[in-house]
Parts: C-alpha cells; structure tokens; sequence
C-alpha cells in the first residue's frame, strides 16, 4: 500500500466515524439517515482507497437510494420525525450503551485476534476483480445469495399481502 | 484522454451542447427558439437577491445544488466520446454511472427537507417514489448491455455494437431506459417533484439566486449526460462514417436530448400512481424479458 493510499483510508476512515457520530447527536430523522449516508459513503470510498473498486462503486450506489428510503419510513412512522418538539426518541440508555460497547469490544477482539492471512502484494486488477465476484457469486456463494434473495423476495410478498385492504366480504 | 486537443475539443462540445439545450428547454415550454435567454438568464439568476427561507438545514441547503450538479458531471466523466477519450476509464464504468445517477435523488431530497417548506417536502419525497419507479427499469436495462459486452468498461459496450447498436439488438431495453432516462431527469411527463403549476416549483420552489442556478444548470448536464449514456449504450457511441468519433457522438447525444424535450412538448404530465403501477406491474417485468431476451441471443 503506498502512503497515499494510506493517507486516504485514514481521512475516510475517521470521516466514517465523525458523520457515525453525527447519526446519534440530531433530533431529526432525516439528518440522521443523510448523515448515515455520508458514513457509508466514507467507508466505500475505503474499499475504493484499498483498490476494491467494484465494491466501493457498488457501496455507494447502493447505500442512496437505502439510506433515502429508511429516512421515508423514520418520517412516517416517528411522532417527531422534524425533531422540532425536542422529544426525547431514546430509551433504555445504558443498557444499550452496554451492548454497544459489548459488540464494539467483540469487534475489535475479532479483528486483532484473527489469523489473517498475509495481504497480498498487488491487488488484482479491477477487471480481474469483476471476473472473480462473478465467479464466486455463481459458485461457492450462490446458495448463501440465492438464499437470502428468495427470503427478502418472500418478506416483500408478505408485506404486500399484508398491506393489501380487501373488500369486505359478505357473511 | 491521450490528447489534450480532444479533451479541449470534447469539453467545449459538452459546455456547447449544455447550451444549446438550455435554449431547447425554453423551446419545449415557449416554442421559441432564443438564442440569447440563457445567458441572459444565468446574469439575471447570478445577480438577483438571495432570499433564504427561515429556520432552513444550512448543512443540507447549501449541499444540495452542488451535490446534484457533481453526480451529473461525474457520471458524464466515465462516458467515452471517441476510441481514447474517457475522462475516465473505469472498469466499473456502468456501474459507476448508476451511482452517480442515484445521487441526483439525494440532492433532491436534501434539498426538499432543507428549505423548510410543505411544497418543497412534497417535491422531494416524491422523487424518491419516482426512484423506485424508475431505477429498476434503468438498472435492468444498462445490465443486458453488460452481458453482450461482457463488461462494465463503457468503451468495450460500445465496441460490442460494431456489427448491430443495441436499439436494434435489444429495442426493449432502450425503450425502458429512454422512459426511465425521462423520469430520472424529470423531464414531462414525469415532472412531478417540481411539478409547475402544481407544487409551485417544487423542490426548487425556495431556492433563489446562485444555488437556483446550480441546480438548473445541474439538470441540463443530467439531461446531457442521460443522452450521452443512451448513445454510449444503446446508440453504437462514436461509430459512424466521415465525421471523426467525438463529432458523431455529439450529434447522436444532441439529437436524443432534443427527442427528451420533443416528447416533453407534446405529452401531458401523468398522474403520479398510474407512472407507479406501470412501473411496477409492466417496465420491471419487460426489463426482466429484456435480459432473457439477451441471454437467449448470446447462448444462440
């Protein structure tokens, strides 16, 4: 890795953390999700500063249109969602701090504790990287993708089903 | 880019054709043809009093306009106007173009919430019901050009339509691609989220001056760059006879922008559920028969 490359995963690295930090210190949704956003863009332009181009292309795209759609629905269902009336939308503090600490430090355990194997030199070129995810994807990966696709193609179905007003019917 | 001459040339092109669309635009709303208005006007918006409505989102005001001209210069950086010139060449190209194009609904909806305003609110979350509408068709659509290229380097899904442009091999999926390229660009009929006459402008209803001109010059570059990623995907780029590359690509890319405005002039704008329900109940689909239908003429 070239101190460039190097320089630019630290600078998205902490702008990930500081607009993560930003999502918990707004009252109103939509700063909320758009400041999500601006974290997940961060952390596709890390894939991108370590040559993973098609992920990082990928995470970007696909963290807009996710992120917009999370603030829609925060809107409609939150009592404040402006976060105008200063209501307090947190609850159950520490607790949730204990776990959030909990999995931070299991994170960390996980990432230092593992046997990485040793990085490689080079990274493959961005074409070459296109080729292996497709062949991955079609391959070992497939029943895990092909699982959880058909899973959200159902839970979608179901929504729609459920959310679907029938006419009554006669007795 | 090789050559800084084509990139001067090809830059020039894109500022000219931008204008040149400007003067269209007025010609889909006025049927007149003004040559001087948009200079004019660019003086008139630069110099007119900044009104900014009260207790608005500073951050996401002023992100707005130019978040939405970015993501259209950026996608337009990756498309090929001759053999050796991208901007940028990317191996993700079509991937990256997408993205790019996503972006525009953030900023729309950014600025829809930042100004404080019902009509501008309004505006915004309805782009984002148009998003749905729209990007699976466009998605879908630039995939099957994927598959006959066998890649994602848009100068490699131009030189796969040496023997037949995808308008051809593939109507289906230009067809999508041209109506979602509409919606993307809210052009009529699909301009609801500024929606004249309707929500009063908007989105853009509270935005004046400066920041009002940066987003309509935004969506003159979108609407130049939707035309310019139909010719690179669909119209065969800069393949043509005579002329150098570039000079064909600029003339498909204006003829496609001035058929965006052609339609525009002679549609009424639709209802909003009834641009939904087609979306979902027959674009995805024909985009999904658009990819089989691909599929089964590569295997052939």
């Amino acid at each position: 890795m070239t101190p460039l490359q190097l320089l630019f995963l630290g600078v998205f690295g902490l702008a990930a953390i500081w607009f993560g930090w930003r999502v918990f210190r707004t009252k109103s949704m939509v700063r909320s999700a758009l400041s999500l956003l601006a974290a997940m863009v961060a952390l596709g332009g890390m894939f991108l500063a370590l040559d993973a181009e098609f992920l990082g292309v990928l995470q970007i795209m696909m963290m807009a249109g996710e992120m917009s759609i999370m603030a829609f629905f925060m809107m409609m269902y939150m009592m404040d969602p402006g976060g105008m009336s200063s209501m307090n939308m947190t609850h159950q503090q520490r607790p949730a701090a204990a776990v959030g600490i909990g999995a931070g430090v299991l994170v960390l355990a996980l990432a230092l504790l593992t046997p990485w194997p040793p990085a490689q030199a080079l990274a493959p070129s961005a074409t070459q990287q296109n080729h292996d995810l497709g062949i991955e994807l079609m391959t070992r990966s497939m029943m895990i993708f092909e699982t959880a696709g058909t899973s959200i193609l159902v839970a979608m179905i179901a929504a729609v089903a459920t959310a679907l007003a029938y006419p009554q019917q006669p007795d | 880019m090789e050559n800084p001459l084509t990139l001067l040339v090809v830059l020039l092109l894109f500022g000219g054709g931008v204008y040149a669309l400007a003067v269209l635009e007025y010609w889909s709303v006025a049927g007149q043809l003004a040559w001087g208005r948009p200079a004019r006007l660019v003086l008139h918006l630069l110099l007119k009093e900044e009104i900014r409505p009260r207790q608005s989102d500073t951050v996401l005001y002023e992100t707005a306009p130019v978040l939405f001209l970015a993501a259209a210069a950026l996608a337009a950086a990756v498309l090929p106007w001759s053999a050796d010139a991208p901007l940028l060449g990317l191996a993700t190209g079509a991937l990256f173009v997408n993205a790019a194009f996503a972006y525009v609904m953030v900023a729309m909806l950014m600025g829809g919430w930042a100004v404080n305003g019902v009509y501008a609110m309004l505006g915004g979350w309805r782009f984002l019901g148009q998003l749905i509408a729209y990007s699976m068709p466009l998605v879908m659509a630039l995939t099957a050009t994927v598959m006959r290229a066998e890649s994602m380097l848009p100068a490699r899904i131009v030189t796969s339509q040496l023997e037949l442009w995808n308008i051809v091999y593939q109507p289906i999926g230009f067809g999508l691609f041209y109506l979602a390229a509409l919606a993307l660009a809210f052009l009529p009929p699909f301009d609801f989220p500024v929606a004249a006459g309707e929500l009063a402008g908007g989105v853009w209803a509270e935005f004046t001056g400066a920041r009002l001109l940066l987003f309509r010059l935004g969506r003159l570059l979108l609407i130049m760059t939707l035309a310019l990623t139909v010719t690179v995907f669909f119209l065969g780029g800069w393949q043509g006879p005579w002329l150098p590359g570039f000079a064909w690509t600029f003339l498909k890319t204006l003829l496609v922008a001035a058929s965006f405005f052609g339609v525009g002039r002679y549609l009424p704008r639709l209802r909003y559920d009834q641009m939904l329900e087609w979306s979902w109940k027959y674009a995805t689909p024909a985009a999904l028969v658009n990819i089989l239908w691909v599929g089964i003429l590569l295997l052939l």
